[in-house]
């Protein structure tokens, strides 16, 4: 039944694990995960939308978790850039971006990599919100 | 285990009588086909056995019948006859027709759709008083809906127009003859009825406008130059000859029913989806549907990992971001074109392989719908 481990994708291996099976992401109603802020980047109608949702102590982050519509390369990354936040102060969190992401995901495809990684302006914005509420 | 191929309506199997074919072709002793020795005519030989299969199936003169390097090529000789002149054609057409027209019409009309990708008669009425050509194709390969291509003959003979149509999709699947559709041309290619890629049809009625799109030696009485592709030609008058003998057609309509089937239960059974090709005048194989909130590509890459192959919009679009330009002119917005998915099933298609797409799919889409941005319902 299994086929992930043929060869013959577009995305790196790193890419199809985090597709396949991504991490923090958040299941159903958002409103059931409690949350310091949120921020959301992207529109359906351009194929990509993701939204970030952080818990901060101690201007540490301390969960990320994250909704996305969008191809693969689009979750995969935003998965990707929820391991990368977690643990982070906000200025470090700050700091990540499209590159660090996709080197993290050992490379995407160079159509994807404008409309696809975009998280980062998500969590960025949450960082933002979260600042302003506090 | 064996991968579930439903994506027949990009590319088909070879047919095995094909291959054998082909491989005896390889083995035969052939010359160039334009040569006078005894080698050159074992090849003219063959391909012109070739086209009188391929003339047989479409109900065409054997003179009428060009060999191409497939659809694309057939196409772009169309748009290179009427270059300069007002050609008329349809928003749902294959780029191999848009993108020819655009590049030699003297003016372009491109016509919008409904729902389901028809135009509109009254619009082709219109048009067709002062139009050069029409090009509408017999069945869209997004969609996989059927044009009602005569009616728009009748329009266009009121004032002698000239009438093309692109039937890739649907020779071999539905009835296709050129004398009873009434058309002046119409193209097709060899990988989409079981034949080799690289091989393709242009029909053109006696009589009607011609202009080359290759210039060089006489092949093709002197109207496509370059040295004939005998094993594709052969591959081609092959795969012709199995639709006509075999009844192919008929044996499409089984597969209407199991497509049925699986819409029937994609709709029943998978939240929140929705069908983008007509339950009426649709090809027996192609299915494609919508499912809110999930994306295409997700649910194709899903379906991979499964062992099922399917495609997002059309199979050309690989590497293309954009919408379906299909999707989008049948009046959809773009969230619903970017998630949408086409099924496109075969002669080889079972009802194992329905189960197991029904087996992964309401999963897969209840996931990306779980964690998707969009509220579906909304």
């Amino acid at each position: 039944m299994d086929n992930t481990d043929r060869e013959g994708w577009v995305y790196s291996e790193v890419v199809k694990e985090h597709f396949l099976n991504p991490l923090n992401f958040l299941m159903g109603d958002e409103n059931k995960y409690e949350h310091d802020a949120e921020g959301i980047v992207g529109n359906p109608i351009c194929g990509d939308q993701m939204k970030m949702f952080i818990r901060v102590e101690n201007d540490k982050i301390v969960d990320v978790k994250w909704k996305t519509y969008g191809c693969a390369s689009a979750i995969a990354s935003t998965s990707a850039l929820s391991e990368l936040a977690k643990g982070k102060t906000l200025d470090e969190a700050l700091k990540i971006g499209p590159e660090e992401i996709a080197e993290f995901l050992g490379g995407l495809p160079q159509h994807k990599f404008h409309c696809s990684v975009l998280g980062h302006e998500a969590l960025a914005e949450a960082v933002k919100n979260y600042r302003k509420k506090s | 285990m064996r991968r579930v191929y439903l994506d027949n309506a990009a590319t088909e199997k070879m047919l095995p009588c094909v291959k054998q074919a082909m491989l005896d072709a390889m083995d035969a002793e052939l010359g160039n086909a334009a040569a006078l020795h005894y080698e050159g005519w074992n090849a003219k030989k063959l391909i012109e056995e070739a086209r009188v299969r391929v003339a047989r199936l479409i109900n065409a003169e054997s003179e009428e019948i060009i060999f191409t390097s497939g659809g694309t090529e057939a196409n772009n000789t169309v748009m290179e006859i009427f270059r300069g002149k007002r050609i008329v054609t349809s928003s749902v057409e294959h780029p191999s027709v848009l993108e020819a027209a655009r590049a030699r019409a003297g003016e372009l009309v491109v016509l919008p759709v409904d729902r389901w990708g028809r135009v509109d008669t009254v619009d082709i009425e219109k048009e067709a008083k002062i139009a050069d050509l029409v090009s509408v194709m017999l069945a869209n390969n997004e969609l996989g809906t059927i044009e009602p291509i005569k009616e728009y003959v009748k329009c266009c003979k009121k004032y002698n127009t000239y009438v093309h149509t692109d039937a890739t999709q649907a020779v071999g699947k539905i009835k296709v003859d050129v004398k009873e559709l009434g058309v002046d041309y119409l193209s097709f290619s060899a990988h989409k009825i079981g034949g080799p890629i690289g091989a393709g049809v242009l029909y053109v009625k006696n009589g009607v406008p011609y202009r080359n799109l290759m210039y060089g030696g006489k092949q093709e009485e002197g109207r496509r130059a370059g040295t004939s592709n005998i094993l594709g030609i052969v591959g081609l008058g092959a795969a012709a000859r199995w639709c006509w003998e075999e009844w192919s057609c008929r044996k499409w309509a089984e597969v209407t029913k199991l497509k049925n089937e699986l819409k029937r239960r994609i709709l029943a059974e998978v939240p929140y989806s929705s069908c983008n090709s007509p339950d009426e005048g649709c090809l027996p194989g192609i299915l494609n549907m919508s499912f809110q909130a999930a994306e295409g590509e997700s649910i194709q890459l899903y379906l991979d990992a499964e062992g099922i192959c399917v495609s997002t919009g059309s199979a050309c679009a690989a590497g293309d971001i954009k919408p379906s330009h299909v999707m989008m002119a049948a009046r959809h917005d773009a969230e619903v074109a970017h998630s949408s998915i086409r099924l496109s099933l075969g002669l080889d298609t079972t009802k194992e392989d329905i189960e197991r797409v029904m087996a992964v799919l309401p999963g897969i889409i209840r996931k990306l719908q779980g964690m998707s941005t969009i509220k579906v319902g909304a």
